[in-house]
């Protein structure tokens, strides 16, 4: 070691040798209250009576009870699987392609995945007007292909109860296919290239190369990608609001917009708490086996 | 990968890959191109929409019923003060886990970024009351603070991604020079960090741009940023499209403009340090 630390003050010595410990520190209460805090709270609340205003007395589980009685929460979940489904299904397949395609060595890559990422940079509260335009049936895609002379043409997803939550997942592959690509697109970089070429100089086919070689090395990816998606899916909560408002009635309800409405408009403090909770649970359950296996993966 | 392509090959891709690019792009475009039509115009055909007569008058409407400069001017508060912030307390975090790693680094690291992924909701109502006990509800310093603490964990996870890439045996040749900690952070850490940080801020400003969540749920009319002000405006006045789109590009074009000139930090901080 350097002189240097051989004059130091004893308070600069402890200070130089627990710096790590100490600079970390901010950012580890900061998180720690915050969140764990403020989930304990609720957690507690979703335990009691609490109507309007919290109250603090435990009585058990009646909220939950109260929840799971609950058709329009039934409805919620409903729509969690639907949509939490078919978002992250298409939206894999659609990013693996259009990684695929990008991988081709096509010019002015960098504008275009810009261009793929760009309903992910901007807000989806915003680019909702864009989509209530086109899902309108007065004057989107039913009104245009009307116009073509297909007087029958029907696509009123939108105003009906139940293809609402459809549209919901149509803007929201729109969202975030483009992320799935850039995923997959580093994760397809990442391939040992000799193997590759080996496999070409053998003349096996292009789409045999991808199938057997280059998509199963990229299984952590597909993980990874799954674990953003499904906890994206169950926090969805801007997405509805900008396009259906949980409407018509409450048929596009997702639990997130389900608390919202109980939290703000109904009063209803105890459902929103529990909730919650349940929703916590849902990401909980897809989230720390992940982590626990990522922790371990490493650790080996 | 497959990158022995033809010329003839490679264009086809290009075109294909542009083809799709602007089918991605169109919601986009479609905003841009009703916010400059007039409200009778805007619901009718696309064709019809195309020929009608361009106008500003949307523009105009919108700054004069609503203070638009008022909920932009909040955005940018919002969006710049909590990076700052975010970034103040950041940095000593991701240098401390890049640099003096311990064997609970990792732990600590992927803890802080499982937090991110709990749904917001849970935490919601707990800090709406403590922001009507506090006095701040609708203010812009609480939502500073707010926007700030959700999004550390991915400062810090973005900076420490980055500080990584960092080789250590130049810190330790500083050292070994005679350098003390702070001239060691302040003339060779801070210069090699610089591309670093600037696309962690621009991650961290686009979050706290889009922030629809907390800013819907604890902001009315004064602290309200731009994707309140939008949200509000769609509700009583959902059939104007032309206002409503009109409103809306003024909220995007920020980023949009941003993100074109800096397109490798934004692919690279949308992606969370993922693509290089």
């Amino acid at each position: 070691m350097s002189n240097r630390s051989q004059t130091l003050r004893p308070l600069g010595s402890w200070l130089e040798h627990h710096l790590p410990k100490v600079v970390l520190a901010p950012s580890f209460i900061a998180v720690l209250v915050f969140v764990y805090g403020f989930i304990g709270w609720t957690a507690w609340v979703s335990l009691t009576r609490s109507k309007l205003l919290p109250k603090y007395e435990i009585h058990g589980t009646i909220q939950y009870e109260r929840l799971f009685a609950a058709p329009r929460w039934d409805v919620a979940m409903n729509n969690l699987f639907i949509f939490g489904g078919l978002f992250i299904v298409i939206s894999m397949i659609l990013g693996l392609i259009l990684a695929i395609l990008l991988d081709q060595n096509i010019r002015t890559e960098g504008a275009i995945r810009t261009i793929y990422l760009y309903p992910m940079a901007l807000s989806m509260i915003v680019t909702g007007t864009a989509w209530k335009w086109i899902l309108n049936p007065g004057l989107g895609i039913e009104a245009t292909v009307r116009g073509w002379g297909f007087e029958t043409f029907s696509f009123n997803w939108l105003v009906d109860p139940d293809m609402a939550i459809y549209t919901i997942v149509i803007a929201a592959i729109w969202q975030s296919s483009g992320f799935v690509m850039a995923l997959f697109l580093a994760g397809l970089r990442s391939v040992d290239t000799e193997i590759i070429r080996a496999a070409q100089v053998d003349g096996i086919p292009t789409w045999r190369v991808y199938t057997a070689i280059i998509i199963p090395s990229m299984a952590p990816i597909f993980l990874s990608a799954f674990i953003v998606l499904s906890h994206l899916a169950v926090k969805s909560f801007d997405l509805v609001i900008a396009l259906t408002g949980g409407g018509p009635g409450f048929a596009s309800d997702l639990p997130a917009t389900y608390m919202y409405a109980m939290a703000f408009s109904r009063g209803d403090i105890g459902q929103a708490a529990s909730s919650a909770m349940v929703m916590m649970g849902v990401v909980f359950t897809i989230v720390v086996p992940y982590l626990y296996s990522e922790l371990r993966a490493k650790n080996d | 990968m497959a990158r022995a392509v033809t010329p003839r090959r490679k264009l086809i891709n290009t075109l294909v890959a542009w083809a799709i690019g602007l089918l991605i792009f169109f919601p986009i475009l479609w905003i841009i191109v009703l916010s400059f039509k007039s409200e009778g115009d805007a619901i009718r055909t696309p064709i019809k929409v195309l020929t009608s007569a361009w106008t500003l008058d949307s523009y105009a409407v919108v700054q004069e019923r609503s203070d638009y400069f008022k909920h932009f001017s909040n955005s940018v508060i919002l969006a710049v003060g909590s990076t700052l912030l975010g970034v103040i307390v950041a940095v000593p975090a991701a240098w401390s886990m890049a640099f003096v790693p311990s064997d609970r680094t990792r732990g600590i690291l992927m803890w802080m970024l499982s937090t991110k992924m709990l749904p917001a909701v849970g935490v919601l109502y707990p800090i709406y009351l403590l922001f009507i006990q506090l006095g701040i509800l609708d203010t812009r310093i609480g939502l500073v603070m707010v926007l700030m603490l959700i999004n550390l964990p991915i400062i810090v996870w973005m900076l420490y991604t980055y500080f990584r890439e960092i080789p250590g045996e130049i810190l330790e040749a500083a050292r070994m020079d005679g350098a003390s900690l702070r001239e060691e952070v302040m003339y060779v850490l801070t210069p090699m960090a610089v591309p670093g940080i600037a696309s962690t801020v621009l991650l961290n400003v686009i979050l706290a741009w889009n922030e629809a969540f907390w800013t819907l749920n604890l902001t009315a009319a004064k602290a309200a940023p731009l994707t309140a002000f939008i949200a509000s405006y769609s509700s009583p006045e959902g059939l104007f499209y032309a206002k409503l789109s009109a409103a809306s590009v003024m909220a995007i074009a920020p980023i949009l403009i941003m993100g074109w000139f800096s397109q490798k930090q934004l692919v690279r901080g949308l992606t969370f340090g993922a693509v290089k």
